[in-house]
Order: C-alpha cells, then sequence, then structure tokens
C-alpha cells in the first residue's frame, strides 16, 4: 500500500490565514501531530505577497493597495514579490528527515517543482524547472516557487498561474520610474504566462487542482487522502495571524 | 554618509543594500540587506547586519567577516553569497 499524505483544499482565504496555515501546518508537522501535507489555496481578497528579505515600501505600492482592496504580506520564505490573484497556491509540509525529501535544499526544490512539472502535464502543458525556483513553459515562466526549512521541517509553497493580468500587476506593484513602466510591462508580458494562455481555453480550478494533486502522487508515488486542519492547527492559524502575518511589526520590519 | 546599491548577483538574485558609514573611519554604521534571495537560516541575515556593524569598507576584510560568519553559524545562502554581498556593500561606497 502506497504511503498516505494528507491533502488539505482550504479555498479562499486572506493572505494573513493564507500565511499563517501554512506556518501552522508547519509546526503542526515538526511536532509530530501530522502527516506530510500537500495544501491547495486561493486568496480573497487579491494579495500581494513579499519575501522575507524585501522592503515592503519598496516592492508594493501602499496606498494604491489600499485604493484597491489589495492585502500585502511578508512571508516566512525568501524570494521575490508575487501577486496572487488568479492562481492556485500550493504550499507543501514535510520533514526534512522523510526518505522521500532529499536533505539539500536545491535537489528538493527541484523534486518538488518536479510534482507541478507532472501535474501541468496531467493537463496538457510541457514544462520545465529552472533553477532556481522557476517553473518555465515556452520560455515563460508559469509558477513561481519559495522554500524554508524551520524546526527540521520543510515549507515549500508556490503560485500556479491560472490567468495573469500584468497591467493589472504592475500597477500594484513599485517598479523603478514611469518611463521604463512600459518597457517593463512589455518585457514581463513576454516572460510570464498562465494555463489558460497556454491552453488558449479556460478550465475549472477543479480541473487544475487535481491534476496537481496527481502530479504530487506521481512524483513522490504516494496517495493523497483528503482531511481537514486538526484543532491544534487551527488555534496556531489564528495566533499567527494576530500576532504575526496581520501585524504591522511583522509586514513593515524590512 | 549614507547610501545604496542594487546589484543582480550573476546566476542569482537581485541584491539591495541600504549602508550608513562613516567617511572618517570608512567603516559600516548600519547597513540593511534586501533582496529576492534565501538564506537559510532566515535570521541569519539579521546576524550578518548586526556583525558587520564597525567593520572597515575594504574588500578583503568585508569578505573574510561574512564568509567567517556564515561558515561558523552554517548559514546556506541560495541566490546570492560572499562575493555578491561584498560587491553590493562596496558599491554603496561614493
Amino acid at each position: 500500500m502506497k504511503e498516505q499524505w494528507r491533502l488539505l483544499e482550504t479555498g479562499y482565504s486572506t493572505a494573513f490565514a493564507n500565511m499563517a496555515i501554512d506556518r501552522a501546518v508547519l509546526v503542526s508537522n515538526s511536532r509530530g501531530k501530522v502527516p506530510p501535507t500537500i495544501r491547495f489555496y486561493r486568496w480573497q481578497p487579491s494579495a500581494i505577497s513579499i519575501g522575507y528579505f524585501q522592503s515592503l515600501e519598496e516592492e508594493v505600492d501602499l496606498d494604491i493597495c489600499k485604493n484597491f482592496g489589495v492585502n500585502y504580506v511578508r512571508r516566512i520564505t525568501g524570494g521575490g514579490a508575487v501577486y496572487h490573484d488568479k492562481e492556485l497556491t500550493y504550499s507543501i509540509v514535510i520533514s526534512e528527515s522523510h526518505p522521500k525529501i532529499p536533505k539539500n535544499i536545491m535537489e528538493s526544490y527541484r523534486i518538488i517543482c518536479g510534482a507541478i512539472v507532472k501535474g501541468l502535464k496531467n493537463l496538457g502543458i510541457e514544462s520545465t524547472y529552472i533553477p532556481i525556483n522557476d517553473i518555465i513553459t515556452n520560455g515563460k515562466k508559469i509558477s513561481g516557487n519559495a522554500q524554508t526549512r524551520k524546526a527540521k521541517t520543510v515549507l515549500q509553497h508556490g503560485t500556479i498561474l491560472i490567468d495573469v493580468n500584468v497591467e493589472e500587476m504592475f500597477f500594484l506593484l513599485r517598479v523603478p520610474t514611469e518611463k521604463i513602466k512600459d518597457k517593463l510591462i512589455a518585457d514581463v508580458k513576454e516572460r510570464v504566462t498562465s494555463i489558460k494562455h497556454v491552453l488558449e481555453k479556460e478550465i475549472s480550478f477543479e480541473e487544475i487542482s487535481n491534476a496537481i494533486k496527481s502530479g504530487f502522487e506521481q512524483e513522490f508515488n504516494i496517495e493523497l487522502v483528503k482531511g481537514t486542519l486538526t484543532k491544534e492547527e487551527v488555534e496556531l492559524t489564528k495566533k499567527f495571524e494576530d500576532e504575526c502575518f496581520s501585524t504591522k511589526d511583522w509586514n513593515h520590519r524590512r | 554618509m549614507r547610501s545604496r546599491s542594487i546589484y543582480k548577483v550573476p546566476k542569482g538574485k537581485l541584491l539591495k543594500i541600504s549602508l550608513n558609514y562613516d567617511e572618517k573611519s570608512n567603516s559600516i554604521e548600519k547597513i540593511s540587506i534586501y533582496g529576492d534571495f534565501f538564506a537559510y537560516p532566515e535570521e541569519s541575515i539579521d546576524f550578518l547586519e548586526n556583525e558587520l556593524k564597525g567593520t572597515l569598507l575594504e574588500k578583503k576584510i568585508i569578505f573574510e567577516k561574512i564568509d567567517s560568519i556564515i561558515k561558523k553559524r552554517n548559514i546556506e545562502f541560495i541566490g546570492v553569497n560572499v562575493e555578491g554581498l561584498t560587491k553590493g556593500i562596496l558599491m554603496c561606497k561614493k
């Protein structure tokens, strides 16, 4: 019988709750309370997440975010700023000592991104993992990924773009000057793509999440079993949301 | 003196340094390291910023200081390295 891991489908949450849930699952798994976990989630309202080492005000136009009701949050993972709109976001939490996950960080990126590549293939999209943390199709980025390791536990989360509006993205993210804005948008349009653009049709979120779920099952040779957050995880989520991710202290710390 | 630099690490990420330094003693007063790179554990960047206070703004000295800290504390960088950090810091010097 195949090893069983937990699948969480938490639907839409705020940016603060989304980051709090990932961290809660990490803590819970590090305490040995829950099995390796794959989570799929979405963002309501749309939000920008920035990497742990980024300067909030340098990356994000806070006034525009407020005016348009877009949330912003600092991640516990490194990497760059992401506008989360029409996408499937995944996370994986697994012990560093689990035999199915490489100790080496770059190798573990490759394996986890391999699950996403297989998932996209299930949708008929050929893609490749390009180190450090991108997945590209026809030379354009379709997925960005970021990993941290805390308490001997791996957390990697990433985006899979379902549709993308580059103008909107650049309206919200800070770019150096107005002058190069047009050029930058043109550049990024050349570099970023989405499931909808590649397949030239809309497919449902459920179809996409099923394909990615199978990708993880194929890559890790496991079976994903639908589950829910434990009581402890729900409590930890609330704590991390209130004490960390929704606070000015955390989000403005750099 | 307050200065900033933006440096794309070869084959790596975008490193942004904000530096306050004393021109007379040619040393770091305060440094902030930003960017879309990865460092494990993440808190090591805060530690590094602290440890770099008072360091002379000379290539060899900065390089060796960062190098000894990452070795001592088992820090792993991805998308940035000791050369890149040293270069980014020295680019702030007017």
